[in-house]
């Protein structure tokens, strides 16, 4: 699978604080805002069905929990290797959404990282990212 | 107070590199990145990104997660939701989110943590940031109501508190505003703010929605 | 005018599990089929459709209460294809069915027992009712009129004079190429901040071959320029 463009965001998992308390340890079982994890889209039908970025006109290649993808912030050119672990973001519902850092600009919500993860690559008080998505 | 202020003109002088309150358009030079660490014998070159340290998918040794059950001087004492006991060192570099950019006072027992530093060999963690209380929400827009919008989140009602002069929304991808006319009923949104201890209430910091 | 009520209810119940089925298994087709069965006999004056529908609403309010104690994020299914978690309004909706069902056993009252138009407004009523306690009608009425509220009385209108937001700020210097030339040294989120005329002043924490100082940025606070941000790094924390 090529790389792509793509909106960053973050998301907590685990029976953590706050509203976290209920949301479990994701589709895979094994999600926690402390691990280098990260939700996607198409990690089986009942996950697609729920995300459908194919609304928004991007194709998600099917990956199953664990597999592994590297996100580039692309306003840092930072980088962090996550873990799938978890089902998300819900792309269909921010459709043609964009993100920019000057030139570079990415659209539609892609996947999301867990804190630990996120916070190697930007802050947690910037919610959005543009980035790029690649598996080496 | 008054070391506040001489601090931050002094910054302030640095980085807009002149002591005049009203700096010409002739005067912007470019900025100086290489002038880096003042007094220094040069310009450190910028380093490229450093290779991984922690596997993919393994727990970040760098990074802790809980909520604060004790503060001791400079020290956060926090129970992360697996269990872990940290202790997070706090200095003066270290950024503290509560809402806003804040100071260490701000933190209290029970407020729920984020901290990504360095471990230290004495198992310490030395912060070099800190989000307490911090949330991000995609929710859908339920009821408004003065200086309030009440969210859905996964079927769960939660109460956000908007604080004129800090809280903002960005439609569509737009820069931030002040104006949160536009938040509209029913729509979703991503809201990002500072959850309020054992409550389902939070204070918003930023809404990202579409315009109504 | 009890059985007319719940007929009502009932076919609706039945077409929106057989027209839109959003669970395709026999089970919700077989019961969507059973709704209609038992809402079309409760035309007929006996008290035996009556218990039917009394039977069939103690069942979905015993499956309401376990599923909600069970999986709470589960789509009631009740009304409609749209997916709505079970909630606290969907059980009242479900003991008020089962309510008027068993009145319908034990106290039928005719549609004109009190005249037609006494009948009529008693349904009615009693449709409002079914339709506040829907979660899945939502859409419909309630977002409408509340979406209709806000624009009347503007409840988040700012009473103080504008001010740029601090993440307007932020995301004007991330923008910058003067943020982009440090970025992957910051080690830090927003240090602190304050306004110096027509500049906001943000430092972070900056780590650098071993070194750590501070990285102070001016941006322009009342016009979006980012190629006018300035940057520079001092020795301090």
């Amino acid at each position: 699978m090529a790389g792509f463009f793509g909106e960053v965001s973050w998301f907590c998992c685990g029976n953590a604080w706050g509203p976290c308390g209920s949301t479990g340890h994701g589709a895979c079982g094994t999600c926690n805002s402390g691990s280098l994890q990260h939700a996607w889209p198409n990690t089986s039908d009942a996950c697609f069905a729920i995300t459908r970025p194919d609304r928004c006109g991007d194709s998600m290649s099917r990956r199953g929990c664990g597999f592994r993808h590297f996100t580039t912030n692309r306003c840092t050119g930072q980088r962090v290797g996550t873990t799938i672990a978890d089902c998300g973001p819900q792309t269909d519902l921010f459709c043609g959404e964009r993100t920019c850092c000057g030139s570079a600009c990415s659209t539609n919500r892609l996947i999301d990282l867990t804190p630990a993860a996120y916070s190697r690559i930007a802050s947690l008080s910037t919610g959005l990212r543009p980035a790029f998505v690649d598996v080496v | 107070m008054d070391d506040t202020m001489n601090r931050r003109s002094l910054l302030t002088s640095a980085v807009l590199g002149s002591a005049a309150t009203l700096v010409g358009a002739t005067a912007l030079g470019s900025l100086a990145p290489e002038a880096a660490f003042a007094g220094g014998t040069g310009a450190p070159p910028l380093p490229t990104g450093s290779k991984q340290d922690v596997e993919a998918g393994m727990r970040d040794p760098n990074f802790a997660e809980g909520r604060i059950t004790g503060i001791r001087d400079t020290m956060l004492l926090v129970a992360g939701s697996d269990a872990t006991l940290w202790r997070i060192r706090v200095t003066g570099g270290t950024s503290i989110w509560k809402l806003r950019p804040t100071t260490f006072d701000s933190a209290a027992v029970g407020d729920g943590l984020y901290a990504r530093g360095v471990l230290l060999p004495d198992g310490t963690l030395a912060a070099d940031s800190i989000w307490l209380n911090i949330v991000n929400l995609v929710v859908h827009v339920a009821a408004l109501s003065r200086d309030t919008i009440h969210f859905d989140h996964r079927g769960n009602r939660i109460v956000g508190h908007v604080h004129h002069g800090t809280t903002a929304a960005s439609y569509n991808g737009t820069p931030a505003v002040q104006d949160l006319s536009m938040v509209t009923v029913g729509r979703h949104a991503q809201v990002l703010g500072a959850w309020l201890p054992d409550t389902n209430e939070i204070d918003i910091a930023t809404v990202y929605t579409t315009a109504g | 005018m009890q059985a007319l009520l719940i007929a009502v209810v009932l076919l609706w119940s039945a077409q929106a599990k057989l027209r839109r089925p959003a669970r395709p298994v026999a089970a919700y087709r077989a019961l969507g089929a059973a709704e209609t069965v038992v809402s079309v006999s409760l035309l007929w004056p006996s008290r035996i459709p009556a218990l039917a529908s009394s039977l069939l609403c103690a069942g979905f309010l015993l499956y309401l209460l376990y599923a909600h104690r069970r999986t709470p994020q589960a789509s009631c299914g009740c009304l409609g294809a749209q997916s709505v978690p079970i909630s606290m309004r969907s059980i009242l909706r479900a003991g008020l069915l089962l309510t008027v069902s068993l009145s319908a056993v034990f106290w039928p009252v005719p549609v004109t027992a009190f005249g037609w138009a006494f009948g009529v407004v008693a349904v009615v009523a009693g449709l409002a009712a079914v339709v506040t306690l829907s979660p899945e009608l939502d859409r419909h009425w309630l977002l409408p009129w509340r979406r209709t509220w806000a624009r009347w009385t503007h409840p988040l209108s700012a009473p103080q004079a504008f001010d740029v937001p601090l993440d307007s700020t932020v995301q004007q210097l991330h923008h910058s190429p003067a943020f982009r030339q440090l970025a992957s040294d910051l080690a830090s989120d927003v240090r602190e901040h304050w306004d110096a005329d027509e500049w906001r002043i943000l430092l972070y924490t900056i780590r650098s071959q071993g070194r750590t100082g501070t990285a102070v940025f001016a941006v322009p606070r009342l016009r979006y320029a980012p190629d006018a941000v300035r940057a520079t790094v001092v020795d301090l924390v």
